[in-house]
């Protein structure tokens, strides 16, 4: 489902002091740097620099700013993202979520309620990496807390899990976080190794549910 | 003639407001607390369960002690009890904090990390500093940093939010990844509190270590914990990852302030984590499984949030919210699959967490926090918002784009608010979720319901659930 942005960072350019913290936590890299003219004030060599049009009011770089130099502020029109997903093959999309181990409805962004299908259909459409769904979809821009893993597993189920960072240095995501589901054994059982590292746990009654899933789908 | 005590507790008022750490003044905006609504007053969580044990420090002096000393003392004992001969002089230790504990326990919880930060001061001649493993609604908080004078009582301090850079651990499951500034160091302390939040999600199991899987962990582990694996098992994530080499080779020791609804008991140590965490899980489970189940009794009610939580987080008798929202499901109860439904990887319509309560019959936003995507809120229950700047920053908050589905109406009073909410839902009964401490903000008709309730469910706790959820873990109290 698209999302409604209503407000959008803005950089407090004597504050700011280039570090460039903001620029590796943007989930839709709109964030990049300029050199600090001479006659500007503040510390540093660079500047941060916003895109506007792709902040999508995620505010992680309002969070991780070490010297307050990003507020928010609240827009006069605010704009629509998600709408426009390209049209792709809708056997394509259904694939891939099965492969994923997702249903196409199922929600993976809460924030901005996203559905697996929506995130399928970006990556099939040309989304290739963690920045490029946001971009497409407005997924990944709330509290990413919940849809971070699905989006990396939909991505690498693509053959996309590789991605370049961007910038380089950035740490937007990692890698795929290890889960149970990896370990579902082509019988549908656990290996023994990991029943036994979890006694306390009810992997039995647990697993006997998620292998009924599994070979549902 | 002897006059009749009231159970009710009229004069125990909520916490103030705070400045939050993206400069908002709720104290500013709302103008009038839930608990000056008329008809209100508090019900004493010690009324439902008079059993429950004494504290050595509350927020409300109505409730117990508020001085410090015992706190100091007890962590000071267990301090002197613990064996810190792992950390090496002149080296640095991560004293690591997590915002539940300041918010629920307040100087409480800052006693108790000063007393472990000058113990390993001074016995092991290393250098301390504190680290605050901030989770999502980071920027909504309360600035706890300034508000407890943190920077100037311990030094270095930082906050560390989950989107801050990583650090991948290779666990048994295969690679998690941690946030890289709490474990930056050779060695780290972890605190904790024993509160009842997120019962449905930790289950009990492991429950003190929880914050390896969530608060200390990165996103990408965060979200496999929700994602990855089932209902009862995503504490394995905390698990998988404190047990890893990476951390156990900085784990020193664990210090929390054991909890109930009114306030700290004890002050409790181990350098054996999960030793430590079989020890308490028992009195967890029963000094909050009245307060908890007390709220499967309510059969139609008005919810006001009146707190710095995020909707699920706000509290009322030193629970979350989540308990009511879960209080017709014994989430405790480990053959209970309810939850599966909501997390299960084919579903079409998961609700993420949880579902619906249907005693509740509309939701009103005095105040509230956001950061915490909160749709099975805004889908499911009436929502009022009172006044337009509370409307302005729920409509704005990035992880709830949804609330406008809500098709919320605005009050320019909480009086009106609530008049419409009981109007529209057939109900007189209000429960305030204000962070009270110790007692359930409620109608006074609501409340003698409740006090009437109260026995049978005492005994279906102790007979009961209390047993069965022991069982379950192979525990006893």
């Amino acid at each position: 489902m698209p999302k409604t942005v209503r407000m959008v960072a803005q950089i407090i350019a004597e504050k700011c002091t280039g570090c460039r913290l903001c620029e590796q936590v943007c989930p839709t890299v709109a964030i990049g740097m300029r050199p600090r003219r001479e006659d500007e004030a503040g510390k540093g060599r660079n500047i941060a620099i916003l895109a506007p049009e792709a902040c999508y009011n995620a505010q992680a770089c309002v969070e991780i700013c070490p010297d307050d130099a990003i507020e928010m502020v609240e827009l006069d029109t605010p704009f629509d993202v998600g709408f426009d997903l390209p049209p792709v093959d809708e056997d394509a999309v259904k694939a891939l979520c099965r492969k994923a181990g997702y249903g196409r409805n199922m929600q993976i962004c809460v924030c901005t309620d996203t559905k697996a299908g929506e995130i399928a259909n970006a990556i099939i459409g040309g989304a290739h990496s963690p920045e490029a769904v946001s971009l497409a979809t407005g997924a990944r821009t709330g509290c990413v807390e919940l849809c971070m893993q699905p989006i990396l597993h939909l991505l690498a189920c693509a053959g996309h899990g590789d991605a370049p960072r961007n910038p380089k240095n950035g740490f937007q995501w990692y890698g795929q976080s290890a889960t149970l589901w990896q370990h579902v054994q082509p019988d549908g059982s656990l290996p023994d190794a990991i029943r036994n590292a979890f006694p306390e746990f009810p992997l039995d009654k647990e697993f006997g549910d998620m292998a009924k899933l599994k070979r549902r789908s | 003639m002897m006059a009749t005590l009231s159970p009710f507790l009229d004069a125990l008022r909520p916490p103030a407001f705070h400045r939050t750490w993206n400069k908002r003044e709720p104290a500013k905006v709302v103008a009038k607390r839930a608990a000056d609504l008329p008809d209100m007053t508090a019900l004493p969580i010690r009324a439902l369960m008079p059993d429950l044990p004494q504290t050595i420090w509350s927020e409300d002096a109505l409730l117990g002690p508020t001085n410090l000393d015992e706190v100091r003392r007890q962590a000071q004992a267990k301090a002197q009890a613990l064996d810190w001969s792992k950390i090496e002089a002149g080296r640095m230790v991560n004293l690591i904090a997590n915002p539940h504990g300041l918010q629920l326990c307040g100087e409480a919880y800052v006693t108790m990390l000063e007393v472990i930060a000058e113990h390993v001061r001074e016995t092991r001649g290393a250098k301390v500093r504190l680290r605050i493993a901030e989770s999502m609604g980071h920027i909504e908080n309360p600035d706890w940093v300034k508000i407890y004078r943190l920077e100037e009582r311990f030094g270095d301090v930082e906050e560390c939010p989950q989107m801050g850079a990583g650090t991948k651990v290779d666990t048994k499951l295969g690679d998690m990844y941690v946030t890289k500034k709490l474990f930056d160091a050779p060695y780290f302390i972890h605190t904790h509190v024993t509160e009842m939040r997120e019962g449905y999600l930790h289950r009990m199991l492991d429950r003190l270590m929880k914050p390896f899987g969530m608060a200390y962990a990165r996103l990408e582990s965060r979200s496999a914990y929700h994602f990855g694996f089932g209902p009862r098992t995503g504490q394995i994530v905390s698990r998988c990852i404190f047990e890893s080499d990476y951390i156990q080779d900085r784990y020193v020791a664990t210090m929390v302030l054991d909890t109930t609804s009114e306030g700290v008991v004890s002050v409790e140590a181990d350098n054996d984590l999960k030793a430590l965490d079989r020890r308490l899980a028992g009195g967890i489970m029963r000094n909050y499984g009245m307060a908890m189940k007390i709220l499967g009794e309510i059969e139609d009610c008005v919810v006001v949030f009146d707190d710095h939580g995020c909707g699920v987080y706000c509290y009322a008798g030193g629970i979350a919210f989540d308990n009511m929202l879960c209080a017709d499901v014994d989430f405790m109860d480990l053959d209970n699959l309810s939850l599966l439904a909501a997390e299960r990887h084919d579903s079409a319509d998961p609700g993420l967490t949880m579902g619906k309560n249907n005693a509740i019959k509309g939701i009103v936003i005095n105040y509230m926090a956001g950061g915490v995507p909160q749709p099975f809120l805004w889908d499911n229950y009436p929502i009022h918002v009172v006044g337009d700047t509370v409307n302005r920053w729920m409509l704005n908050d990035p992880s709830n784009y949804h609330f406008d589905r809500a098709k919320a109406p605005v009050w320019s009073t909480l009086d009106d608010a609530v008049t419409a909410a009981c109007r529209d839902g057939g109900t007189k009964n209000v429960i305030v979720f204000d962070r009270t401490p110790g007692a359930f903000r409620v109608s006074r008709a609501l409340g003698e319901h409740l006090l009437s309730r109260a026995p049978k469910v005492r005994e279906m706790v102790e007979t009961v659930y209390l047993p069965k959820w022991l069982r379950q873990r192979g525990l006893a109290l």
